[in-house]
C-alpha cells in the first residue's frame, strides 16, 4: 500500500492533491472524540488523499509495457515483470512509522469530500464513490433492483428470493408469520390505522410522540404524587391545551409534553374511547376527546391512587419502547429524577433511576400502586414477618429517592446494622426468622461479593462447621445463590421493589 | 449412569461423608428410568468432572430433596453447599438447570418452615426471588418467533382450525392460550389470505380468558388493549374480528367462560354457521388435576385416570364436549409433572426441563436481555414444581397419553393432522435449530428435540 500514493501521482499523475492532514485537514474539534465507529473520522495525523474519479475508479492502473496486463497495484505489477525478466522493485516498508493515510471521496457536494470525515481505505471510498455518485450497472436478474458495485449486487444475489418483510417500525422479518405477528402488534400499525386526522396538536403528538419510552416517566410518580398534584388540577382538564398540563404536573413539563396523550391510561373509558377512536373515522373532533380523556383519565388515576388503575397505566407507558429510532434510554430518566423526585413521596422515581441504567423497558412496574410510606407502614404493621426482609429491601432502594421515607429506611438500615453486628448467630441459631446476617449482605448487594472463588472459600470455611454455627455458612451459601442469580437477572436492585410489592399482596 | 459408571459419585463420600448419605444411594437408584438421556457436547470444568454429570446432579437434588423432606437440616446444607459449588447460576446448561432446582429446594424449605435453619433464610430467598419480566407485547412476540416451542403449536393447530372452520360464515375462536393471543395474528391472516375475494370473509369472534393469576410469560399489557390492537389488524388484512375478554381463571377450570358460551349457545341457537374453535394452548395443565374424593393421598397415574371423571380437569372437557365445538386444539409439554411425592416430581421436572435449557444455546447468547428472561420463568417454573403444594403448585404437566385419555372419556375423538400441516410445521422447523424434530404418533403431531417429546399437538372433534 504504501505504493499507491507515489504511484498514482507517478504512474497515473492524476492525483491531485497529497498532504498531511495537520495541514490542509481541519483537526477534528477537540471537543468531540474520535468515534471509530461513526464512517470518517479520521486520525487527525493521517495523510488525506484525494483522487480524481478517472482514478479513483480505474480498475487497473499499473499497466506491463509489454504485455498491456493490468494490474490494481503496483506490487502485483511488479511481481509481474519479473515473468519478463524485466527490472522490477518490490518496495520495501519503510521502517519509519508507516503514514496512515485516509482518502476523501471526489465528489465535493459529499460529506466525505471533507477531509474530516474521510475514509480510511482506499476499497471503501471507492465503494462509497461508486455507490453514492456511480451508476448502478449491475441488475439482480430476478428482482431488477440495480447495484452499483458487483459485490453488493453478488451478496444481493445469494439472498434474493428469500423473502424479506419489513414492518414500518424498521424491524426485517424472513419470515411471514413472524412479521404478522409482529406486525398485528406493532405500534406502527395502530399508528398507520389512527393517523390521518387533520388535527394539528394531537397529531403532532401522535407522529412525533412515538417514543413513548419517554412517557414512562410520568404516571407512576403522577399516580402517587396524586394528592399534590390534584390539588392543583382543575377537575376538569378537558379544555388544557397541551403547554398548560406542566403546571399541573411538572414532570410533563420536563420530558416534553408531547408524550403523554400517547398514551392513555388503561382505563376502560380511555380503553373504549380508544377503540371508537381506532375505528371511527378519526374526525378531528373525536381525536381531541381522546386525549381530553386520556388526560381525565390520567388524573382520575392520580386522585384515587387505586391498584386498579395505576399499573396498567405504568405498564402501557412503559410498553411502548418499541421504536428503534428513539434511542432516548438514560436521559429522560435522569432528567426527570429530580423533579419526580421532588414531586412526589412514591417509590417511582428510585425505580426510574435505577431503571435508567437498563433500558426503560424492562422494568416492571411496582404491583401495588401504594405510596412507598404507606408500604412502609403496613411492613412495619408486619413486623417480624418472615418475608419482611424483602420488603425492606425493596424499600431500602426505594426509600432512598423520598424524603418523607428516607427517615424510616435509615431507622431499618440501622436496625440491620445492629443486628448484623451483635445478634446475627443468636438470631439465626433460634430460628428467629427476620433476624440474620444474610440480611445486610443482601441489602448491600454488590455482585462482586458473589464472585463464585470467594464464595467457595467461605462455603468451605464455614460450611465444615456446620454442626456447629451453620448460620454463617448457609446463609453465605444462600446469600451467594442468591447473588449469582440476582446478578444474572441484572435487574436486581429494580426487581425487588417489585417484589416487595408482590410479598407483600401475598402476605396481607 | 452409563456413561460414568467408573466414576460414580465416590469422591462425594470424600468431601461429605455423612452416614445418611450413602444409605440413601441404593434407594435413589433404583427408579432412574431416564439414565438414557443424551447429554450432547457437555463441557465439564476439570475440577468438577464428576459433579458435573446431569445424572450426579439429579442424584444429588433428589438427596437434598428427601432430606429436606425428613428435615435432616445439616445434610440438606450439605448437599446444598455441594450443589452450589458444582452449579452455578453462569455454568452450562446442566449446570444452570441443576441451579434453578437448587434455588426452588431451597425456597421449598423455606416455605416448608420445616428446617428452622433454612426458614430463617426465608428473608434471603425472598430475595432469590425470581425476576419474572414483564413482556412488552412486542417483545413476547419476539420471544416467541425464537424458538419453536410455541410456534410448533401455533402452526400446527393453525392449519387444523383452518381446515376445520372452512365454509362457515361465523367463526367463534375461544382461545385459551399462555401466550396471550400471540397465536391470533397468524390465524386471522391465514383466513384472509384463503378469501378468494369474491366471498365475503367470515366475521371472527375471538374470546379470550381474562385470567387473574400471573403466570409466565407475563404480559404488560391489558387484554383490553391487546384486543383493540388485534381488532386492528384483522381490519388491516379486512376481516372483521370481535375481541372478548371474559374474567375467568383455571383455578376453577374457566367456569365462568363456559357459563357464558353456554348461555351464548341458549341465546342464540341457530348459530349453525358459527364455528367453535376451542384451542387450548398450553393453558389446560393449570387447571387442578387433582380428584376430589381422594384428594389428600397419591393419585398416582393409575388412579388418576380411573377417578379423573370428577376432577376439575375432567369436568372442563366435559363442559367444552357440552359446547359442541366444531373443534378442539390441545396443544401442551409432553411431561408429567403431577405426582403427589416431591422426588417423583423432581426427577420428572429434571428429566423433562433440561430441554429448554439444552436449546437456549441456539437461539440466544449468553447473557442476554432475552436468555435471563427466558431463565427466569423457566425458574419460575422449576420452583412453582418443587416449591410448592396444593392450589399454588399451578405446573401441572400431564403427558400426551393422559389427555388423549381424558379426551376420549369426555367424548371426542381424535382428528388428524393433514400433510399440508406436517409440511407447515416442517417448514416451520427448518427454520430452526438442527436438534428440532417432528413425530407423528397416531394422529397427533409431536415436536421433539434431540428425539425427546417436547410439546404434543392434539386435535379432537365430537365423537
Amino acid at each position: 500500500m504504501p505504493t499507491d500514493l507515489d504511484n498514482s501521482s507517478t504512474a497515473s499523475g492524476e492525483a491531485s492533491v497529497s498532504s498531511s492532514g495537520n495541514q490542509t485537514a481541519p483537526a477534528p474539534k477537540p471537543t468531540t472524540k474520535k468515534k471509530r465507529n461513526l464512517p470518517g473520522m479520521p486520525d487527525p495525523d493521517a495523510e488525506v488523499i484525494a483522487l480524481s474519479p478517472k482514478t479513483l475508479m480505474a480498475t487497473n492502473r499499473f499497466v506491463c509495457e509489454i504485455c498491456n496486463k493490468g494490474f490494481q497495484r503496483d506490487q502485483n505489477l511488479q511481481l509481474h515483470r519479473r515473468g519478463h525478466n524485466l527490472p522490477w522493485k518490490l518496495r520495501q516498508r519503510s521502517s519509519k512509522e508507516i503514514k496512515k493515510r485516509v482518502y476523501v471521496c471526489p465528489e465535493a457536494s459529499c460529506v466525505h469530500h471533507d477531509p474530516s470525515r474521510a475514509l480510511g481505505d482506499l476499497t471503501g471510498i471507492k465503494k462509497h464513490f461508486c455507490r453514492k455518485h456511480g451508476e448502478k450497472k449491475w441488475k439482480c436478474d430476478k428482482c431488477s433492483k440495480k447495484y452499483a458495485v458487483q459485490s453488493d449486487w453478488k451478496a444481493h444475489s445469494k439472498i434474493c428470493g428469500t423473502r424479506e418483510y419489513k414492518c414500518d417500525c424498521g424491524t426485517l422479518f424472513s419470515r411471514r408469520d413472524s412479521f404478522i405477528t409482529h406486525r398485528a402488534f406493532c405500534d406502527a400499525l395502530a399508528e398507520e390505522s389512527a393517523r390521518g386526522p387533520s388535527q394539528t396538536q394531537n397529531v403532532n403528538l401522535n407522529s412525533e410522540s412515538d417514543p413513548k419510552v419517554q412517557t414512562v416517566n410520568s404516571p407512576p410518580p403522577a399516580a402517587a404524587a396524586a394528592a399534590a398534584a390534584q390539588a392543583s388540577v382543575p377537575s376538569q382538564p378537558t379544555s388544557s391545551s397541551a403547554p398548560s398540563q406542566p403546571a399541573a404536573l411538572p414532570i410533563q413539563g420536563s420530558v416534553g409534553v408531547p408524550e403523554l396523550p400517547e398514551n392513555p391510561p388503561e382505563d376502560a373509558a380511555a380503553v373504549t374511547q380508544r377503540k371508537g377512536h381506532c375505528s371511527s373515522s378519526n374526525s378531528s373532533s373525536s381525536n381531541g376527546s381522546t386525549s381530553s380523556s386520556v388526560f381525565a383519565s390520567l388524573f382520575a388515576s392520580s386522585t384515587t391512587s387505586g391498584a386498579s388503575l395505576q399499573p396498567p397505566a405504568f405498564t402501557d407507558l412503559i410498553r411502548a419502547m418499541g421504536q428503534p429510532d428513539q434511542p432516548t434510554d438514560l436521559a429522560p430518566s435522569s432528567s426527570i429524577e429530580p423533579i419526580s423526585l421532588g414531586l412526589s413521596t412514591s417509590h417511582a422515581s428510585s425505580i426510574f433511576g435505577s431503571a435508567g441504567q437498563e433500558r426503560r423497558q424492562y422494568a416492571p412496574p411496582p404491583q401495588p400502586a401504594m405510596s412507598a410510606t404507606a408500604l412502609l407502614q403496613k411492613a412495619a404493621q408486619m413486623g417480624a414477618a418472615a418475608t419482611n426482609a424483602s420488603l425492606f429491601r425493596g424499600f431500602g432502594i426505594v426509600s432512598s429517592s423520598s424524603s418523607s421515607t428516607q427517615q424510616d429506611s435509615m431507622q431499618w438500615n440501622q436496625r440491620q446494622a445492629e443486628s448484623d453486628s451483635a445478634s446475627i448467630a443468636a438470631g439465626l441459631g433460634l430460628g428467629l426468622p427476620c433476624d440474620g446476617s444474610g440480611w445486610k449482605e443482601l441489602m448491600m448487594g454488590s455482585p462482586s461479593m458473589f464472585g463464585p472463588k470467594q464464595t467457595t472459600l467461605d462455603l468451605l470455611g464455614l460450611g465444615m462447621a456446620a454442626g456447629n454455627n451453620p448460620n454463617g455458612g448457609l446463609s453465605a451459601l444462600i446469600t451467594s445463590i442468591g447473588g449469582g442469580i440476582d446478578v444474572a437477572a441484572a435487574a436486581a436492585s429494580f426487581g425487588s421493589g417489585e417484589y416487595s410489592g408482590k410479598d407483600l399482596a401475598r402476605s396481607s | 449412569m452409563m456413561q460414568f459408571t467408573e466414576t460414580p459419585p465416590q469422591p462425594l463420600h470424600q468431601i461429605v461423608t455423612t452416614p445418611p448419605f450413602s444409605p440413601n444411594l441404593p434407594i435413589m437408584n433404583k427408579n432412574q428410568t431416564h439414565r438414557t438421556r443424551p447429554w450432547p457436547g457437555f463441557p465439564t470444568s476439570s475440577k468438577l468432572t464428576n459433579f458435573g454429570d446431569a445424572n450426579c446432579m439429579e442424584q444429588l437434588l433428589v438427596h437434598c430433596a428427601n432430606a429436606i423432606e425428613t428435615n435432616d437440616a445439616t445434610l440438606a446444607q450439605q448437599i446444598l453447599w455441594v450443589l452450589n459449588n458444582i452449579a452455578p447460576p453462569d455454568g452450562d446448561s446442566n449446570q444452570r438447570l441443576a441451579c434453578a432446582f437448587l434455588r426452588a429446594l431451597i425456597a421449598r424449605a423455606a416455605r416448608s418452615g420445616s428446617l428452622k435453619l433454612l426458614a430463617a433464610m426465608n428473608a434471603a430467598q425472598a430475595n432469590l426471588a425470581i425476576h419474572t419480566h414483564k413482556f412488552s407485547v412486542i417483545e413476547l412476540a419476539g420471544f416467541i418467533d425464537l424458538t419453536p416451542w410455541h410456534r410448533f403449536g401455533f402452526t400446527a393447530a393453525n392449519s387444523v382450525i383452518l381446515e376445520a372452520v372452512e365454509g362457515y360464515s361465523v367463526i367463534h375462536i375461544v382461545d385459551l392460550s399462555l401466550t396471550h393471543c400471540m397465536q391470533i395474528p397468524t390465524l386471522v391472516d391465514a383466513i384472509a389470505s384463503r378469501q378468494d375475494g369474491l366471498t365475503t370473509p367470515p366475521l371472527l369472534k375471538l374470546t379470550v380468558a381474562g385470567t387473574t393469576e400471573d403466570v409466565p410469560p407475563m404480559l404488560d399489557l391489558s387484554y383490553e388493549e391487546l384486543g383493540s390492537k388485534l381488532v386492528n389488524f384483522a381490519r388491516s388484512r379486512n376481516i372483521i374480528l370481535e375481541f372478548r375478554v371474559i374474567p375467568s381463571s383455571y383455578t376453577d377450570g374457566f367456569a365462568n367462560l363456559i357459563e357464558q358460551l353456554r348461555v351464548q349457545n341458549l341465546v342464540y341457537p341457530e348459530s349453525g354457521h358459527e364455528a367453535l374453535v376451542i384451542n387450548c394452548h398450553m393453558m389446560l395443565h393449570y387447571i387442578p388435576e387433582e380428584t376430589f374424593q381422594n384428594f389428600e393421598p397419591c393419585s398416582s397415574s393409575s388412579t388418576s385416570i380411573t377417578t379423573s371423571s370428577s376432577s376439575l380437569r375432567s369436568m372442563f372437557l366435559k363442559a367444552v364436549r357440552g359446547l359442541d365445538p366444531t373443534v378442539v386444539v390441545v396443544v401442551d409439554e409432553d411431561a408429567d409433572l403431577t405426582s403427589n411425592d416431591l422426588v417423583g416430581r423432581l426427577r420428572s421436572a429434571f428429566n423433562y426441563l433440561w430441554i429448554p435449557y439444552d436449546t437456549i444455546d441456539t437461539f440466544l447468547p449468553r447473557g442476554s436481555k432475552q436468555r435471563q428472561w427466558y431463565e427466569a420463568d423457566m425458574c419460575w417454573k422449576i420452583e412453582n414444581v418443587i416449591a410448592y403444594e396444593g392450589f399454588q403448585r399451578v405446573e401441572r404437566l400431564e403427558p400426551k397419553c393422559r389427555w388423549v385419555q381424558r379426551m376420549r372419556s369426555a367424548g371426542f375423538r381424535s382428528v388428524s393432522f393433514g400433510v399440508e400441516a406436517v409440511n407447515e410445521v416442517k417448514a416451520m422447523l427448518d427454520e430452526h435449530a438442527a436438534g428440532w424434530g417432528l413425530k407423528r404418533e397416531e394422529e397427533d403431531l409431536v415436536l421433539t428435540w434431540k428425539g425427546h417429546n417436547v410439546v404434543f399437538a392434539t386435535a379432537w372433534m365430537l365423537a
